[in-house]
């Protein structure tokens, strides 16, 4: 009898698909334009971002190196948040603190020879932030040259810690399919419930002798499997537009488990906020007003470095930041360490959790389904 | 010992906040009976029958479904019951057979007997050749028959229909009775109905009961009903609008209690109601009043109804104010 509502759950689930089947061609159209909108938009239009963050590893201990530190300053497009030794400062790009470490050779003040070139390390999976720090140091650099230095004039090194092989299409993919995967399931399962309470069919199948709850679970799961259908078909959109997964295959896995575990989250969300909207017009604004934000905070188009200070505890809590960061890294930076895998996925399996166990109060009292 | 009554009723009180939807009501329906409740809009009917559904809680009292309580295990009692609701339910994106499918895993008919479930639900609602066809392109009588066959798959005793002909032409009005009766007849199912039609509850129902103000207010045969009110045969005149309050007063001044409906004035006649027509007419001829129509008939369920809940339409604020109070609990 226990096994009654997983049973009950996958009828209901089948009932889904037989009518997502009926529609494919215009679910498949709908998931379609979402993503190359964003691919097109995004894509061609980068934003120039200011104050990215830097960390410097002085070897040099002239008034030429901290010279030129002060010209790296000048302006507002890079911070230096940390001078510090090469290994901190490769962490912090590792973690994505900072966009870049620049590194100032030690002879860098007698200014001959290799002494004369900075090198530049620059993670690529936030592409506007690296090209923005790569810009300025050349900037810093060409003003410098010649100037104060005998010999050689400075020449800058530039070479990707992370994402060498990347592009900027990788970047902005990665979020996209975070958002769609988010919204897929907000727009998909919220939907059919409201529209099956609208219709009465909520009302019908809780007249049937099932567990209630099975018609959750089955809308969770609907919402689910929106997300991923959403992102295979926006995922094909982007590597047709060249973006890559430098993971590969176990990348690929990895994404899908990810978009998974965001689709479970948002699906539940949805449903939990289906309970009490009472028309689809209201929910659509509220699911709006929620996924959007959600995403744009979590990075999706933006590094969250980028993002104002006061933010920061939102972008904390948002589930999102944590998908997308680890569908960057799968993308660009080419591995998901097994730690960040185990604490992402646990962070959006207790996302996933907690709505669904908002949802399943909120549908307790089933006076207000009908 | 074999439960006697399909559905039982016991005290069974709703409140929505302060607002008293069903207030006492006591019922109980024999097995393999037709039985139909009726009552004004906001009268309770509604809310009577979620609670015969188990999809709201009565505040206090009980309902049994074949001797299950329904508060107690709801799951067990929906198995007794096959549910015609309000709204057309038919799922306009899948086929008659998908929608038939559906809902017998969802009423737990086994895997090997599905098939045969479906192949009757279709013979029964005359949609065998449509088998293939999306709900969606279906007149409203073939989505209504649907449902009907939807909700009797799984070989319920008793079957629950909210309003099953509301909206449909006469044609398809008379299929749906001749199915209802049909299944009573053959496969001994109980049915509870409700209806706005009161000619079709006295066509179609063993029992009627008159539910409003959330209470039962008459209960028995449809030929029990007339007598039992004291209704006799109903004096009926039709005159032009102007005039209507002005026969009304002639209706009281002979002892007659008119209700006035549309562009007609009837009353009950009492004993003697040929004379009180003659009455009626020669003061109407000398208050030179146009008589367009004089009809006398026996008290239909239409006339006990009117005389019960009274002529006033009521508008349906009284569901709404019921759902509102819902949902902002």
């Amino acid at each position: 009898m226990k096994m009654g509502i997983i049973t009950d759950s996958y009828t209901l689930f089948y009932r889904e698909m037989l009518i997502f089947k009926k529609n494919i061609a215009m679910n498949a159209v709908r998931s379609t334009i979402f993503p190359l909108l964003f691919v097109l938009l995004l894509g061609s239009f980068g934003s120039s971002p200011r104050n990215v963050p830097v960390a410097v590893v002085n070897y040099a201990s002239g008034p030429a190196a901290l010279k030129f530190i002060n010209t790296l300053q000048s302006g507002s497009s890079v911070v230096i948040v940390s001078q510090t030794n090469q290994q901190d400062a490769m962490s912090m790009l590792s973690d994505g603190s900072v966009a870049g470490v620049v590194i100032i050779p030690s002879g860098f003040s007698t200014g001959y020879g290799s002494n004369s070139q900075i090198h530049v390390y620059l993670d690529n999976s936030q592409p506007q932030s690296a090209a923005v720090v790569n810009a300025q140091v050349n900037t810093a650099a060409a003003q410098f040259g010649g100037t104060s230095l005998q010999g050689s004039p400075v020449s800058v090194i530039s070479s990707y810690a992370y994402g060498a092989s990347s592009n900027y299409i990788s970047f902005v993919v990665g979020g996209i399919l975070v958002m769609v995967a988010s919204f897929g399931a907000i727009f998909s399962a919220g939907f059919t419930m409201i529209g099956d309470r609208q219709l009465g069919n909520l009302k019908a199948f809780l007249t049937t002798p099932i567990n209630n709850f099975s018609v959750l679970l089955s809308k969770i799961a609907y919402g689910t499997f929106q997300s991923v259908f959403s992102d295979y078909v926006g995922l094909v959109i982007g590597l047709l537009y060249g973006a890559t997964i430098a993971a590969g295959l176990v990348g690929f896995i990895e994404l899908l488990w990810i978009i998974l575990l965001v689709g479970l989250g948002f699906g539940a969300l949805a449903i939990a906020l289906a309970t009490r909207a009472r028309d689809q017009q209201t929910y659509a604004l509220i699911g709006q007003t929620l996924a959007l934000p959600l995403s744009f905070l979590g990075g999706a188009f933006v590094p969250v470095t980028l993002l104002p200070k006061f933010l920061l505890p939102v972008v904390t809590l948002d589930p999102l930041t944590y998908a997308v960061n680890a569908v960057r890294d799968i993308m660009i930076k080419g591995f998901l360490p097994l730690p960040t895998l185990i604490s992402t996925s646990a962070i959006l399996l207790f996302f996933a959790l907690l709505m669904s166990a908002l949802a399943f109060v909120l549908f307790r009292d089933t006076s207000k389904q009908i | 010992m074999a439960e006697e009554y399909a559905v039982s009723i016991e005290n069974v009180v709703k409140r929505f906040g302060d607002f008293t939807a069903v207030n006492g009501v006591n019922l109980k329906i024999k097995k393999g009976e037709i039985f139909g409740l009726l009552g004004p809009n906001g009268a309770g009917k509604s809310t009577t029958i979620s609670m015969l559904l188990g999809l709201l809680q009565p505040t206090s009292g009980r309902i049994l479904i074949n001797g299950v309580d329904m508060s107690g295990d709801p799951v067990k009692a929906r198995t007794h019951i096959g549910v015609v609701t309000q709204e057309t339910v038919v799922e306009p994106e899948l086929t008659a057979e998908q929608n038939l499918m559906i809902f017998g895993k969802l009423y737990h008919i086994p895997r090997s007997e599905l098939h045969n479930s479906i192949e009757f639900a279709l013979e029964l609602s005359d949609l065998v050749q449509f088998r293939k066809s999306y709900a969606g392109t279906f007149s409203g009588g073939m989505k209504r028959r649907l449902e009907v066959a939807k909700s009797l798959m799984h070989t319920p005793e008793i079957i629950l229909l909210d309003e099953p002909t509301t909206g449909l032409d006469i044609q398809n009005r008379a299929q749906i009775w001749n199915l209802l009766r049909d299944i009573n007849k053959k496969q001994g199912v109980t049915i509870l109905m409700t209806t706005q039609y009161l000619e079709e509850a006295d066509q179609l129902c063993d029992r009627i009961g008159i539910i409003d103000h959330g209470k039962l207010i008459a209960l028995g045969t449809p030929d029990e009903l007339r007598t039992n009110i004291g209704l006799t045969n109903v004096i009926e005149i039709t005159a032009d609008k102007e005039d209507l309050q002005k026969v009304a007063g002639i209706f009281r001044k002979i002892g007659l209690e008119p209700t006035i409906l549309n562009s007609k004035v009837t009353a009950p006649g009492g004993s003697n109601a040929t004379k009180k027509i003659e009455s009626l007419l020669s003061a109407m001829s000398t208050a030179k009043i146009n008589v367009r129509n004089v009809s006398m008939h026996e008290p239909t369920i239409d006339d006990v109804f009117l005389k019960l809940t009274g002529s006033e339409a009521r508008d349906t604020s009284g569901e709404y104010k019921g759902r509102q109070l819902l949902s902002r609990r």
